[in-house]
């Protein structure tokens, strides 16, 4: 039988790699209840499986590590050492240590490096500060030298077994993902074809409309096969926790819910580092000492929820403290000192929380190595509007903060609402989309790039979408106007006509085109025809700088212009994200 | 195919007809030609850049050679063609249609029958070609394509009823600085 050594080594690759993960999260647990079985009991299992893993393939130093960290964890089972922190913290450096070791192993190191060593023989005395001489002699015979795959096939069977998952190349799900969409034009095609032949062609028309059903339902399996639990990268956060509260003189847990919930591959890489960010800032800045909490009548432990949940077509991400909370006057303060805005003071919470996220931008008095430079709820704040979402503060003096992301499904499809301007069509995110009216017959015939309609009492301001994108053409008799909300701006989008929703597949418009504004992808249409989504941010973003430059304002901070202009014309809405 | 460019010298060039004048192309660099359809215009771009089409699923951009060369644009006819080329100016793979009035034929060039272009009268900048072509009794212009597609101005210039030609560019969500 041809054995495929590359695949083996990539599964035990990936299998130890999740394994690891796991123990690290079962340590900080037997960390927090010593007393519980079932972490130990994971940690064990854990550990035995890479053993013999390791050993099955020849890897003979993983597997004497593997053996070390077992024996320890047997001792403490046998209640022959107690749990100490400190052990703890040997054991999650051991973790690290064997997240190093694999790959090395992998690409031929036979020996161990001496740091390795080293907590090797701390691991084998139990003791941490590695001072005691008689090291706990590893004994060889776990080691299955003489038979490199030996016990290959139950342990990986077991693992197939444990998680019924296959690991598919995500370049391989585009493709299909692209072929199913080119079905779908493809079928638009022959449908027209045949709707023009309709009396022959009725039979035929109806096993058209079969087809396209199921190439639809095709489609839709694909993009669920993208989706990924947020429970995994949830978990990568526990350690997190613990090593920044332990270097910042504090106690704190990692409190998880909504596990299960599914997002697309694609926002997992743009949700890592604001996670980061967020849960550093909480704890550096929002969760207190243990003294201090105590002081209060606090639990001495601070807690961190991390918790995701479906709300319509979004994902609900919400990152909770129960630390010291904002404090208004330390932002109004540096708000004023940054020249940001004349009057902070003035502004409703919400609105003052804003300033959080610019650049520059922290009340913090010292800067530690866990943050207080400026910069980390900057990156929050790009990622997640790259993402098309939004990032929403609450906050409660001495209660904690609650910071609330929400983001679309799936960054694949859009559910977008078609408009025709000239000979283009562009599609509008539906969240986005407040209500469509037809423009008053006045100010078809002013026909300025800007102006301003009477919605219901409210001034409402609009934008022409012909001429800021230039879209060659003479103008029509009748136009349309598509009412968006976006942070805090309420404005209208000018068209000439409403072709109403559709779900689309968005294709990035590729490197050519990465310095077009307002625009943030395109979709291909039903016709098979290219059409532009508008990215109704940037474009109200620049649309608002534009004014302000002509009224000779200076322009150096979005979310100041915003709040400024929002004295003259733009309405502003109570709440952030308001979609 | 690059092995094969490196490999094998290569001779053999797509011929096509751009305002008047005959160009050509190594055929190792073409991918397809397809009939000229319907254009998607994206805003803020160059002159140049047509548009976009889908093909098979893609977005790909479309480039008047015409328009870069500082000619004027192409007459749209029947015998309209986009040329899908595949680029590689920084390393990084990039497939572009160019417009063309016609296309020719392909030809054989061994890299003795192409000439190094004269300093002047080829009113195309001199960086753009290859050298010129000796086909037959005349001469085709020899692009080099990479080249002529990383050039400056395909970056966005602005029309002249953009609102923000030198606003900073929106490059934010590509680079959080951490």
């Amino acid at each position: 039988m041809e054995i495929d050594l590359d695949a083996i080594l990539l599964t035990f690759s990936a299998e130890t790699e999740e394994r690891l993960g796991e123990m690290e999260e079962a340590l900080i647990a037997l960390e927090v209840y010593p007393e519980d079985e079932k972490p130990l009991e994971a940690i064990f299992r854990g550990a035995h499986t890479i053993k013999g893993n390791a050993a099955s393939l020849g890897f003979s130093p993983v597997a004497k590590f593997a053996h070390a960290f077992e024996e320890l964890l047997q001792r403490f089972r046998s209640r022959a050492v107690t749990v100490t922190r400190e052990r703890i913290t040997l054991l999650l450096r051991s973790v690290d240590a064997l997240r190093q070791m694999v790959p090395e192993a992998i690409t031929g190191a036979e020996e161990l490096r001496p740091e390795h060593s080293a907590l090797l023989q701390q691991l084998a005395t139990g003791n941490p500060s590695g001072a005691t001489e008689e090291p706990v002699t590893v004994s060889a015979g776990t080691v299955h030298r003489s038979k490199p795959f030996g016990r290959r096939r139950e342990d990986f069977q077991a693992w197939m077994e444990g998680t019924g998952t296959i690991r598919v190349d995500t370049q391989k799900l585009d493709r299909m993902l692209n072929l199913a969409g080119e079905i779908a034009v493809a079928h638009g095609r022959l449908q027209e074809a045949l709707e023009t032949r309709a009396q022959e062609g009725k039979e035929a028309l109806e096993a058209q409309g079969l087809v396209e059903r199921l190439s639809l339902d095709l489609q839709e399996q694909i993009m669920k096969a993208r989706m990924v639990p947020i429970g995994p990268i949830f978990r990568q956060y526990i350690r997190m926790v613990r090593d920044v509260a332990q270097a910042t003189g504090k106690v704190a847990r990692l409190a998880m819910g909504g596990e299960s919930v599914e997002i697309d591959l694609s926002v997992v890489e743009h949700l890592k580092d604001p996670l980061t960010h967020m849960i550093r800032n909480a704890l550096d800045h929002g969760i207190e000492t243990p003294e201090i909490r105590q002081a209060q009548g606090k639990d001495r432990c601070g807690l961190i929820t991390l918790s995701a949940s479906h709300d319509g077509a979004n994902i609900v991400i919400q990152v909770k403290d129960d630390g010291a909370g904002l404090s208004r006057e330390r932002i109004v303060e540096r708000a004023r000192s940054l020249g940001m805005i004349a009057e902070p003071e003035k502004l409703a919470d919400q609105d003052l929380y804003q300033f959080i996220f610019e650049p520059g931008f922290s009340t913090a008095e010292t800067i530690t190595d866990i943050s207080g430079r400026g910069v980390g709820m900057d990156v929050v704040r790009r990622n997640i509007e790259a993402l098309r979402g939004s990032v929403n503060i609450d906050s409660q003096r001495g209660r904690g903060t609650t910071i609330t992301i929400r983001l679309p499904l799936t960054l694949a499809i859009i559910d977008g609402f078609g408009v025709g301007v000239g000979d283009e069509t562009y599609v509008v995110p539906m969240h986005t989309v407040l209500e469509c009216l037809q423009l008053p017959a006045e100010e078809q015939h002013q026909g300025n790039r800007f102006g301003v309609i009477n919605l219901r009492g409210e001034p409402l301001p609009y934008v022409r979408l012909r001429d800021w994108f230039d879209i060659p053409g003479s103008r029509r008799n009748r136009e349309n106007i598509v009412v968006v909300a976006v942070d805090c701006v309420k404005a209208g989008l000018v068209v000439d006509s409403l072709l109403g929703a559709r779900q689309t597949i968005i294709k990035p418009l590729g490197e050519k085109f990465k310095d077009v504004r307002g625009i943030a992808g395109s979709a291909i249409l039903g016709n098979g025809r290219v059409a532009l989504i508008v990215d109704v941010q940037g474009l109200l973003r620049d649309v608002i700088r534009s004014q302000g430059d002509t009224a000779a304002q200076p322009a150096e901070h979005y979310r100041a212009d915003v709040i400024r202009t929002g004295d003259n014309n733009l309405p502003q809405c109570d709440q952030m994200g308001a979609t | 195919m690059n092995e094969m460019e490196n490999g094998l010298e290569q001779t053999q060039y797509l011929t096509f007809q751009l305002a008047g004048e005959e160009y050509a192309i190594g055929i190792l660099q073409v991918k397809e030609i397809i009939a000229y359809g319907t254009l998607t215009k994206v805003p803020q771009t160059p002159r140049s850049i047509r548009g976009v089409i889908n093909l098979r699923g893609n977005v790909v951009p479309v480039v008047d050679l015409a328009l870069k060369f500082g000619l004027p644009p192409s007459p749209i006819t029947d015998r309209s063609c986009v040329i899908i080329v595949e680029t590689n100016p920084e390393g990084e793979k990039i497939v572009i249609g160019l417009v063309a009035d016609s296309v020719s034929q392909v030809i054989d060039l061994p890299a003795q029958d192409i000439l190094p272009a004269p300093a002047f009268g080829t009113h195309i900048r001199l960086d753009f070609l290859r050298g010129m072509g000796k086909a037959g009794q005349k001469f085709v212009l020899v692009l080099d394509i990479d080249k002529v597609l990383s050039a400056e101005d395909t970056a966005v210039t602005g029309g002249p009823n953009n609102p923000h030609p030198e606003a900073p560019l929106n490059k934010d969500a590509a680079h959080p600085d951490q």
